[in-house]
């Protein structure tokens, strides 16, 4: 009996070490990104590479990173951005799909029929008339204007997330708020938005994440100025040549936001990938 | 009197309510209405403008201008004889082919090991998202340097393993650049398919495992009798949603080679990209891009009544 519990456990712990093994494997590369940004000159080009970045060097950090003023400016911008298409996003996603989930429109299904095909589309097909309209109205290399076409790809998911969130409110409680005397738009901020907060939290946690490592519409649409971090990234590398820890230094200072919303939002996002099965 | 009296306001009563109910459902529209206005001009709107452009010869004069000529289908006529265009949409569905076929065969592997119960299940295979969830241009950097010919530890685990003799300059070679960058597609793919999968496998009821194992069918019977029959139709959808995906990839491929070597990575979205921005052939990049919608477009019927049919079933 001791001895079969024993070897169950092993087992148990065992399946643990070979996932954490994989998942260090499969991981590799970002591990490759933050040690080579943390390598001098020198022992980038090392033959055999060194797996660790030994001694630490922070020269890339303090020349690339915290010395160069244009990096500043573009996690300004990218900030700027990001935050704007959470704020569009929300604006227009959650009396969007509350309509939809709650009020019997007529016309809903075809509606949520072109948010799901909104989903699939290529960037790239609406990066053009985006251009032609955008060079037209003044709206090209403004951050308002990325924010815009950033919620192409935030706002169609958004309401395919929310929406399920929305059905679920017990109809009962938005009832009695209104025999208390509280008016549609009431209902929805005191009673509603209170119960789908989990879906609110996937939907901003997602928006942030696509909207600061978007990349097509900040390189088509904001050609000269208010550039994002991704394109000044992609601009790096033609400049930086074989300066590979320079590149990864500024390559891991764009990944740790997304890194930090993932940490502390883990469990909205997993949850919210599985129930709407989405992705810009 | 008192009957006529009672009955009158009862209709006034009944009047009013019809009245406040009717409005209610309007002022539901105004919920809906700053998201179609939205949708309207900045997705709609978009598609349609594109469908003229690619009727007329806008160039860069002509885009300046706006007097562009109307020249009906002729840029779609000299876009399908375009040996570039025709070599674009082959390597699209080479690279969307491969790349789904890795990552939804490692992906499934991954979400039936995940599928078990061991300690540190959960946020291991949450760490995985990682990959998934990078920004694209940071992926593409962090490959064009695991791939480097010179310095790249990818060159070095193959040749100290005796896999490799001579350096391989993945990026920099066009036979082998496509297959580079499927590499980094596939390990950006492999946790979603992996999530989606398994989400599928834990849908399916123990008892039925269960009740098979009563029945004495061993591990790969029931993997072959229930697993595989039940996450049929789970699966066609994942596929569908990945290849669509898949296929309209650009930022990635653009960081890691911009469509070369000679053009050997120009996909689809790579080829009108550069027709509408590095070229500002505008009338040419809408023309693929409209071309490109038509096929992704299909597709998306596909999955939507593929949707319909698994929420009835």
């Amino acid at each position: 009996m001791m001895t079969q519990r024993r070897s169950f456990l092993r087992h148990r712990y065992s399946k643990t070490l070979i996932a954490a093994l994989f998942v260090l494997v499969y991981l590799f590369p970002v591990y490759w990104m933050v040690a080579t940004s943390l390598k001098s000159s020198g022992d980038i080009f090392a033959t055999p590479p060194k797996l660790f970045p030994i001694p630490l060097n922070f020269t890339a950090y303090d020349t690339q990173v915290l010395h160069n003023p244009l990096l500043g400016s573009v996690f300004v911008n990218s900030i700027i951005i990001s935050l704007g298409t959470l704020a569009l996003t929300l604006l227009l996603a959650v009396p969007g799909a509350y309509g939809l989930a709650r009020l019997k429109l007529r016309g809903s299904g075809l509606i949520l029929l072109f948010m799901l095909i909104g989903q699939l589309l290529p960037s790239i097909v609406i990066a053009g008339p985006l251009f032609i309209l955008f060079s037209r109205i003044g709206l090209l290399n403004s951050h308002f204007g990325l924010i815009l076409a950033d919620t192409t790809f935030t706002l169609p998911f958004s309401v395919i997330i929310l929406r399920p969130f929305f059905l679920a409110v017990p109809s009962e409680l938005e009832a009695a708020a209104k025999v208390d005397g509280c008016t549609q738009f009431g209902v929805l901020w005191r009673i509603v938005i209170p119960y789908v907060r989990p879906g609110l939290i996937t939907v901003a946690a997602f928006a942030l994440l696509i909207a600061w490592g978007e990349f097509v519409f900040a390189l088509s649409l904001n050609p000269r100025t208010n550039q994002p971090v991704t394109v000044a990234l992609n601009k790096f590398i033609g400049q930086y040549g074989t300066q590979w820890n320079n590149l990864m230094a500024v390559s891991t200072v764009v990944a740790l936001p997304i890194v930090l919303i993932f940490a502390s939002l883990q469990r909205f996002i997993v949850g919210g990938l599985t129930s709407g099965a989405v992705k810009e | 009197m008192a009957l006529r009296e009672t009955f009158g306001s009862n209709l006034a009563a009944a009047e009013r309510l019809s009245w406040t109910v009717r409005l209610r459902r309007y002022s539901g529209y105004l919920f809906v209405t700053p998201m179609l206005l939205y949708t309207i001009v900045m997705m709609a709107y978009p598609i349609l403008s594109n469908l003229q452009t690619s009727l007329y010869d806008v160039d860069v004069a002509t885009f300046r201008s706006g007097d562009a000529p109307f020249i009906g289908l002729e840029n779609y006529r000299e876009l399908l004889n375009n040996p570039a265009f025709t070599k674009a949409a082959a390597l699209s569905l080479v690279f969307t082919s491969s790349s789904i076929f890795l990552q939804f065969s490692v992906g499934f592997a991954l979400a039936l090991f995940f599928n078990q119960k061991f300690p540190g299940n959960g946020i291991l295979r949450a760490m995985l998202l990682l990959a998934w969830l990078l920004p694209a241009v940071v992926v593409g950097n962090i490959f064009r340097w695991m791939l480097d010919g010179d310095y790249g530890p990818l060159n070095y685990f193959l040749q100290s393993l005796g896999l490799l003799q001579e350096k391989q300059y993945w990026l920099l070679n066009p036979n082998t650049a496509l297959l580079g960058v499927i590499l980094a597609n596939a390990w950006v793919g492999i946790p979603f398919n992996m999530l989606l999968l398994l989400a599928g496998l834990q849908n399916i009821s123990p008892t039925l495992y269960e009740a098979a194992s009563i029945d004495g069918a061993n591990g790969w019977k029931r993997f072959r009798s229930i697993t595989l029959p039940l996450m049929r139709p789970v699966a066609l959808g994942i596929l569908l949603l990945t290849f669509i995906y898949t296929f309209k990839v650009f930022d990635l491929i653009y960081v890691m080679t911009k469509g070369g070597p000679v053009d050997s990575t120009t996909v689809l979205p790579i080829y009108t990209f550069k027709l509408t921005f590095d070229f500002f052939r505008f009338g040419d990049g809408a023309a693929a891009a409209t071309v490109l919608l038509l096929g992704l477009l299909c597709l998306a019927i596909g999955y939507s009544r593929l949707i319909r049919a698994e929420e009835t079933a």
